[in-house]
């Protein structure tokens, strides 16, 4: 405070200074990221100081690897892994774009313009973008009948951006098939349906779709099958474990014949409760030729499954809460609550039920279920760094398909929706803007091209060729995209390369709000450090 | 046999956590050494609670704690988050087998492992030498430890730094995504603001239920929360997904805080922040257990619980070591293998789960759900002993903010004595312990309403990474010993081996001006019109209906503890 009053400037000072070093965050984080962008793009091996190795290609991964401490990066950096958590997608897009719009602002700003100035014209272009990608983006109609080719393209648009070609490839049918599997005609599609669960396998790169659902647990008693047909399933959440201690009785009952008399009580409740389910079991399974599955979300004890595996049932405990929605889903019957709402309609069929050991970890797959709505993707990979890399993968596989059907649409790639965004900006909407605000919406339509820049260096080509081309294409009237193995335009149709709506409209929406934000009240930033500190 | 699982959230928690971890460790090794003291031999402990069986992946058996840990990226210093047992050539493997482009790693510097974990290594891959009797050079060893000893009393810097024991490599879970350093992630605010469940929640819940799907009959969490900063929230998210999903389970629940751990104590006064932090923490981590119990004294160098101690505040490895020791003593009972009413094993006396341990102090009467800790490390002798302290007078509390000279008929208490000593350095049977503390009850002149005992002969042993802080009147058993006033340096692992202790938990008005001090603090800065933190309490995330509902728990626990006369004044 009593700074201010000695130097009048120091607060201007400052306050250019600040910006420039907020500039200065914005490019940095750009550059950690850029080199990501794009199936040409760089993947990252990061080596902890104890080991620990982590991958990934993956703008929203290597964001949350990182250690950030800059406000400012901070600041970009949630706004990007904000757009994951919306779209699942465009992460390296958005960290580089707002870099540009940084970048691009400082050349003006150095010129005398003021920030204020520049924010309206990247309002004005904003808005006008939004508008021309309705216009632009492609319509795909999904009624009862998805067009599958066109999931496939999306999905394999995202995930070859991911893993290698031909294991991309292997992973986009398996992606499609899953979303199509648990997709219910009018109802919003719950990902989470689809469990993704992994196994380590020395030397495989491999995954498959189960359709019904692989649990990452087994049964836990000697005598249980490992291995079963035909089997009911019965989905419950009731607890067959005796829950008060013998020892603690001690304190609340006055004698002991009073406490061995509750202990007793007890354990004949959770016996009931057993035989009720044993008595299920041999009614449906009258024929021999059955077998009764029970998947529990409580605890089993011992004794409990004792009785259980005299009866030849096999039986798992604390199965994960969502596995209960997603093995009705899969299995058919429902969940039960309380053994006394148990009857035949409650069990779930499927035809096949064994159980797969590595190491100590054990995983029952429940497969050959009738017409599933749940299903599992099963990765196996060598190693933690490897199956965590390919997870994200399908994740954002998954995304990118559930994406495609809830928008009804998708946008050309390879640069081509940017190139001619950025084109009807400078044809059309600049001339209609008034005054020096017109500088913003150039500004703004040349840190749009930050994309096709950015593809083209990663894959070695001269940026400026390659912008000339495609903005020479598109002047022409020929929408194309970068070909990014010979530097010529393409169209990106032809060659599948679509990106999903949502994350396009995303990029473009949070982009500018956090630039100006960074530009225009860059007392936002302490004041975000102030609200935590107050003394 | 009835399994504990235990959760560590946060650095100080997991601070106090590995020393836990290196007492359990010491047991078990004790237990095995043939040249150990026979008390260690046969503890009538069932080390299973604490500990899984399993195997890696070569069909090497494993024994490792039942634990998730959860702290920030790079907590974890030298040690792989993978822990050190079930490494594989795969995972440290550089390959890339998923991407034919451009590969670039960027490798930390390595983290070099201090003398004390480099000689924990090389006796591993070398095990048999310690074993063939005389080979090993006495002086030379000695020269060694002393170097250990020295260099972690100096360089401590994460807890993996003095850790003996291996670790599940689903133990160790780092946050990621959290970018603050330590000194930033320090209130409930940031922690809500770093951690969605959404997004890292399905991982630690997995992480968990892999633990208790083992377990045949589980009877509870015991839970270590650093409650000084954003860890709470991340514990009360964790807590509150926990008792929805094990309703039945019973969460005892320990809010650690470090010496110091607020800015300059005493000097420069206490930020709105600070005091609105420690009421929200505190009531959302009640809000989700059965039992809460505070521990972490602001200067536990000066307190009464360090008399025979010399602490350095400053250093979390040694506080932390004083409250594990805490910790360790209260969970004894839970893992004594439980014998027949009549029949007591002649090491043990007095085994109780945690279900009935929480049952007992909050379950009745009051039903006051915040407990204290006391501790007597070392405990005195039963008689004789140079000044005759009794047992229940050098008991302190480890509690923060509690009165002092409280009369409270109706406290309830559980205290834990084991390794005991009857006089000149043997052991006391239980027996002996059982009737002296009963004696001594009798003639107190305050006593709780109910007081539950367990007694083992095992006492607290003192691994080798253990802190240099006995004072030198502590002898090699814990024994005190008179007499000496001289000033030398503080005596550590190389020259006390083991202690006797009693650790206590006490359900009593005490804990009243820790209550109305939350409360007050709430109320005053976050609640009243034009409160000095109402804007803060709102960027971290709280409405004011929320608020009101922490006030009314917070003065529904204090009124419960008010004598009579001043009930009435709380609405
Ligand atoms: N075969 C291709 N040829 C040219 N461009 C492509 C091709 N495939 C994808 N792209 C482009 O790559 C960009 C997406 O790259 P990438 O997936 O690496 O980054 P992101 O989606 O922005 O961020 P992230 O996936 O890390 O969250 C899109 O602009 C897309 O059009
Ligand atoms: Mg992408």
């Amino acid at each position: 405070m009593s700074l201010r009053v000695l130097n009048p400037n120091a607060e201007v000072l400052n306050k250019s200074a600040a910006l420039h070093m907020t500039i200065n965050a914005a490019k940095g984080l750009q550059d950690v990221l850029k080199t990501n962008l794009g199936p040409k793009g760089t993947i990252k091996m990061l080596v902890g100081g104890a080991g620990d190795i982590k991958l990934t290609k993956d703008g929203n991964t290597l964001l949350k690897e990182m250690q950030i401490q800059n406000p400012t990066a901070i600041m970009i950096a949630r706004t990007a892994v904000a757009q994951d958590d919306a779209s699942g997608d465009g992460t390296t897009s958005t960290v580089i774009f707002i870099g540009e719009l940084m970048k691009q602002s400082e050349r003006y700003i150095d010129e005398g313009m003021h920030p204020r100035v520049l924010v309206d014209g990247f309002d004005i272009a904003k808005r006008a973008t939004l508008q021309f990608l309705e216009k632009f983006k492609t319509p795909v109609v999904m009624g009862g009948e998805p067009d599958k080719e066109i999931l496939k393209m999306v999905a394999r648009t995202t995930v070859r951006t991911k893993l290698y070609e031909s294991l991309a490839d292997q992973l986009t049918d398996i992606i499609v098939n899953a979303v199509l599997c648990i997709r219910k005609p009018e109802e919003d599609i719950d990902l989470f349906m689809v469990e993704i669960m992994h196994m380590r396998h020395k030397f495989d790169v491999d995954t498959r779709l189960v359709e019904g659902l692989v649990l990452d647990h087994g049964s836990r008693h000697p005598d249980m099958k490992r291995r079963a047909e035909n089997c009911y399933i019965l989905t419950c959440n009731v607890s067959l474990e005796y829950e008060k201690s013998e020892v603690n009785a001690g304190f609340f009952y006055s004698n002991a014949e009073q406490r061995e008399a509750m202990v007793a009580a007890e354990r004949r409740q959770v016996d009931e409760r057993v035989k009720k389910i044993i008595e299920l079991k041999n009614k449906v399974c009258s024929d021999n030729d059955s077998n009764f599955v029970v998947i529990n979300q409580k605890g089993i004890d011992p004794p409990s499954l004792d009785l259980l595996a005299r009866e030849g049932i096999i039986a798992l405990r604390r199965a994960k809460r969502r596995n209960m929605e997603r093995l009705v889903l899969a299995c058919g019957g429902e969940a039960v609550n309380s053994v006394d709402d148990l009857t035949p309609d409650c069990l779930g069929w499927a035809g096949l039920v064994y159980e797969h050991v590595l190491g100590e970890e054990k995983y029952t797959f429940i497969e050959n279920v009738k017409n599933p709505f749940s299903c599992t993707i099963l990765i196996k990979g060598p190693n933690d760094h490897t199956i965590a890399q390919i997870k994200d993968a399908v994740r954002d596989g998954l995304r990118a398909v559930k994406n495609t059907l809830e928008d009804e649409s998708v946008v050309l790639g390879a640069g081509a929706f940017e190139v001619a965004a950025r084109q009807y900006l400078i044809n059309e909407v600049k001339k209609t803007v008034e005054g020096r605000a017109q500088l913003g919406v150039e500004a703004f339509a040349d840190a749009l091209l930050v994309v096709p820049k950015t593809l083209a260096e990663n894959s070695g080509l001269d940026t400026q060729d390659v912008i000339i081309a495609l903005t020479g294409e598109h002047d022409k009237g020929n929408i194309v995209g970068l070909s990014l193995n010979t530097g010529e335009p393409i169209d990106p149709a032809m060659e599948g390369i679509f990106d999903n709506y949502s994350v396009k409209r995303q990029i473009i929406n949070s982009g500018p709000v956090i630039v100006s934000q960074l530009l225009v009240v860059d007392e936002v930033i302490r004041a975000g450090r102030n609200m935590r500190k107050p003394t | 046999m009835k399994e504990i699982v235990t959760v560590q959230v946060g650095d100080f928690a997991n601070f106090v956590g590995s020393h836990f971890w290196n007492f359990q460790d010491e047991l078990l090794g004790l237990a095995g050494d043939p040249s150990a003291d026979s008390v260690f031999k046969n503890q009538d402990l069932n080390m299973d609670v604490l500990y899984r069986t399993g195997e890696t992946q070569q069909g090497i058996p494993s024994y490792t704690p039942r634990l998730v840990s959860i702290n920030l990226r790079g907590s974890l210093g030298s040690m792989n988050s993978h822990g050190t047992l079930y490494t594989e050539v795969a995972s440290t493997s550089r390959d890339v087998v998923t991407w034919t482009g451009r590969v670039s790693t960027q490798a930390s510097e390595p983290l070099k492992r201090n003398l004390f974990l480099q000689r924990l290594y090389e006796e591993e891959e070398k095990p048999n030498i310690n074993e063939i009797p005389g080979s090993n050079n006495d002086s030379q060893n000695e020269y060694e430890d002393k170097d250990v000893v020295e260099c972690l009393e100096n360089g401590v810097k994460f807890w993996t730094d003095y850790s003996k024991v291996h670790y599940h490599p689903r133990s160790l879970y780092e946050l990621d995504g959290v970018w603050a350093n330590i000194e930033e992630f320090n209130n409930y605010g940031i922690g809500r603001d770093s951690f969605t469940w959404a997004a890292q929640g399905e991982e630690i819940s997995d992480r968990l239920r892999f633990f208790v799907e083992e377990c045949d009959h589980i009877q509870g969490f015991q839970f270590i929360v650093d409650d000084s900063g954003g860890f709470s929230a991340i514990a009360a998210e964790f807590l509150e997904n926990i008792v929805d999903e094990y309703t039945n389970i019973p969460v005892l629940l320990y809010a650690v805080q470090g010496s110091g751990s607020h800015t300059n104590l005493q000097s420069r006064k206490r930020t709105v922040s600070e005091v609105l932090h420690d009421s929200i923490s505190f009531s959302r981590l009640s809000t989700y257990s059965k039992l809460i119990v505070p521990v972490g004294l602001p200067s536990l160098s000066k307190s009464k619980a360090s008399r025979f101690l010399h602490i350095e505040d400053a250093k979390h490895f040694h506080s932390s070591a004083i409250y594990a020791a805490a910790l360790h003593s209260i969970s004894l009972p839970f893992r004594m293998v439980p014998v027949g009413p009549t029949a007591d094993a002649c090491s043990i006396s007095g085994a109780v789960d945690i279900h009935g341990v929480v049952q007992m102090l909050s379950g009745q009467g009051r039903q006051n759900m915040v407990s204290v800790l006391d501790v007597a490390m070392p405990a005195p002798a039963l008689t004789g002993g140079q000044n005759d302290l009794s047992l229940l007078e050098v008991l302190q509390p480890l509690t923060p903010q509690i009165a002092d000279d409280v009369e409270d008929m109706l406290a309830i208490e559980h205290m834990t004595v084991h390794g005991a000593l009857a006089s000149e350095g043997h052991r006391a049977s239980v027996t002996e312990v059982k009737d002296k503390v009963d004696g001594a009850f009798r003639c107190a002149s305050t006593r709780p309403m109910f007081c539950h005992l367990s007694v083992a002969l095992c006492p607290l042993p003192i691994p080798l990474p253990f802190p240099s802080i006995f004072g030198n009147n502590v002898g090699k058993q814990g024994e005190l010993i008179g007499g000496q006033t001289i000033n030398s340096s503080p005596k550590g692992s190389l020259e006390v081996h083991s202690v006797p202790m009693a650790a206590r938990l006490r359900s009593s008005s005490v804990v009243l001006p820790l209550l109305e001090n939350k409360l007050q603090n709430l109320q005053r800065f976050g609640i009243q019109r034009g409160a000095a933190g109402s804007e803060l309490l709102r960027s971290w995330g709280f409405g004011m209906e929320e608020l009101v509902e922490m006030e009314e728990m917070l003065s529904k626990m204090a009124a419960t503890l008010r004598p009579p006369q001043l009930t009435s004044d709380s609405d």
